[in-house]
């Protein structure tokens, strides 16, 4: 593996990305500083606007960076330098990724000290905001596979409305789940063995998505 | 060492509406292919294995000493490529693109990358969207020149092309065939483009490599000759002959081995030879796939 050529191919794509890297910190900030005005309205209106900005971002990346790639036709120019198809595709995973990661750790961690704020949000909520935060990483990793293995806007599309419609429902589910529904509104943390049940499967879901995507790339015959 | 910068042995390809067959193809070190063909005939698919961007379903593919697909990486690195369907980032300036291409290659040569920008007239700060098609083109033809490629691989870089462009980036590949260790494979289905850089000529159809051979030699070996025949005398086949158009009594053969020889066997026939023409290598591509697929339906 050429670690240096999929550095290149990383700070590359960040370079093509970064005026969304900064309108997501924006849009992100702007969701936590809703919040902070206090009140539970607010509270759930900063929330709200806090997701969409990681859907939207988590939908538009692999967008620009994985199906424009084919689309708007630089995947020739990119696949005609000294690259292997597995670095193109760990290059990809990895910069979505890691792009993805800027804005998504600055507002779980945003939300997270929300938490720690006196009278702030109830420290019951922290596990299923810790659940539901990984799930919308999973969401991002299904359309990252999708895109990057069909190259099709319409796959990728469809795979992100699948990653929101799994969101709504895992978050239905989990607010359900006995071991995490009983302290979700009380004032102190309760993490019981199901969140971390929960979370575990989520990781898993990661790991698997992100190894089908280098399975599946590696039997490609056709890059272009 | 080997001399062959590219080496295709029994190379085939299957899609559901198209097959690349069985090709076998050699390029010399230092020479200059036109590869000809009409569009669909195969071209594209053919460089996009030499690449590894393609990988075929049977043959073997040897690129500057590498096996193909497997060692695209190290291949890659001495090959420099523009395809007709390339584009650079519209975002980004050609200055950033300068920069991430030489960051890359070790041998990229920035004072040739900026004489190429001024003899290209190309704006360093300007987006690649804001340029036009030539411009662009002629962006691209740079970034695979200034890094000095022992291999440069053009898949039809000038269609689409005015005039003025097509002159100057013709020009320039005249300029680059100075250096006589660089090897160029030019795809093309415009014939006036290929011969006026070509020494080689490749024709391929429907998947098939269907002649190749030295410039000169298809130059020399393709004759059209305009015969008057005496009244009622018919023409036999001849031997050589691939084509007879014409009107009755005024046939006109087309030939792919020419010999003086066959002047004296028409004019044994009582035939009166009124002309022996030169044909230009677009009439030669267009007999020699109109002779084939003619033979193929027969």
């Amino acid at each position: 593996m050429n670690y240096s050529m999929v550095t290149r191919l990383i700070a590359k794509d960040w370079y093509l990305q970064r005026w969304m890297i900064l309108a997501s910190l924006a849009g992100g900030a702007a969701s936590l500083g809703i919040v902070c005005t206090g009140g539970k309205a607010a509270f759930m209106l900063g929330l709200i606007l806090l997701v969409m900005v990681l859907i939207f971002v988590g939908a538009q990346l692999p967008m620009a960076m994985m199906v424009h790639e084919r689309k708007e036709q630089t995947l020739s120019f990119v696949m005609s330098l000294p690259i292997s198809h597995r670095e193109y595709t760990t290059a990809k995973i990895l910069g979505t990724l890691l792009i993805f990661l800027i804005p998504w750790l600055v507002l779980v961690l945003g939300s997270l000290a929300l938490f720690a704020v006196p009278n702030g949000v109830a420290l019951g909520l922290l596990p299923y905001t810790v659940i539901m935060a990984i799930e919308i990483l999973v969401g991002v990793c299904l359309t990252i596979a999708v895109a990057l293995v069909t190259e099709s806007q319409g796959w990728a599309v469809a795979a992100v409305m699948a990653g929101n419609v799994g969101f709504n429902i895992v978050g239905y589910y989990v607010a359900h789940l006995p071991g995490i529904a009983q302290g979700m509104w009380g004032s102190s943390l309760m993490w019981s063995p199901t969140a971390s049940t929960v979370v575990l499967t989520e990781f898993a879901v990661i790991v698997l998505l992100l190894c089908f995507t280098f399975f599946f790339q590696s039997r490609k015959r056709d890059f272009l | 060492m080997n001399d062959l910068s590219v080496e295709f042995q029994g190379v085939s390809k299957h899609y559901p509406h198209f097959n690349l067959d069985n090709i076998d193809l050699e390029l010399p070190t230092g020479s200059i292919m036109g590869f000809i063909g009409a569009n669909g005939a195969g071209k594209s698919t053919t460089i996009r294995i030499l690449m590894g961007l393609v990988h075929q379903d049977k043959g073997t593919v040897n690129v500057l000493g590498h096996p193909m697909p497997a060692d695209q990486t190290e291949a890659k690195l001495d090959i420099g490529f523009v395809s007709e369907d390339m584009r650079l980032y519209g975002a980004a300036t050609l200055k950033w693109h300068m920069e991430f291409v030489s960051s890359i290659y070790p041998r990229w040569d920035q004072a040739y990358a900026e004489k190429l920008v001024r003899r290209f007239d190309l704006k360093l700060q300007q987006k690649i969207k804001g340029l036009s098609h030539g411009q662009r083109v002629k962006a691209a033809l740079l970034l695979a020149l200034a890094r000095r490629p022992r291999l440069l691989v053009l898949d039809e870089p000038t269609t689409g092309l005015d005039p003025v462009a097509r002159k100057e980036v013709l020009g320039e590949l005249m300029a680059v065939l100075a250096d006589e260790d660089r090897t160029i494979l030019f795809s093309s289905h415009n014939t006036q483009d290929v011969e006026q850089i070509s020494d080689q000529i490749t024709f391929i159809d429907h998947g098939r490599i269907i002649d190749s051979d030295d410039k000169e030699c298809f130059l020399d070996h393709w004759r059209r000759l305009r015969l008057v025949l005496p009244q009622n005398t018919e023409l036999p086949h001849l031997p050589g002959v691939i084509d007879v158009g014409g009107s009755g009594r005024l046939p006109v053969l087309t030939t792919n081995c020419f010999d003086p020889a066959m002047l004296s066997v028409c004019q044994d026939l009582g035939a009166t030879v009124q002309a022996v023409d030169n044909m230009t290598l677009e009439e030669i591509f267009v007999t020699s796939v109109q002779h084939r697929r003619e033979t193929l339906a027969v």
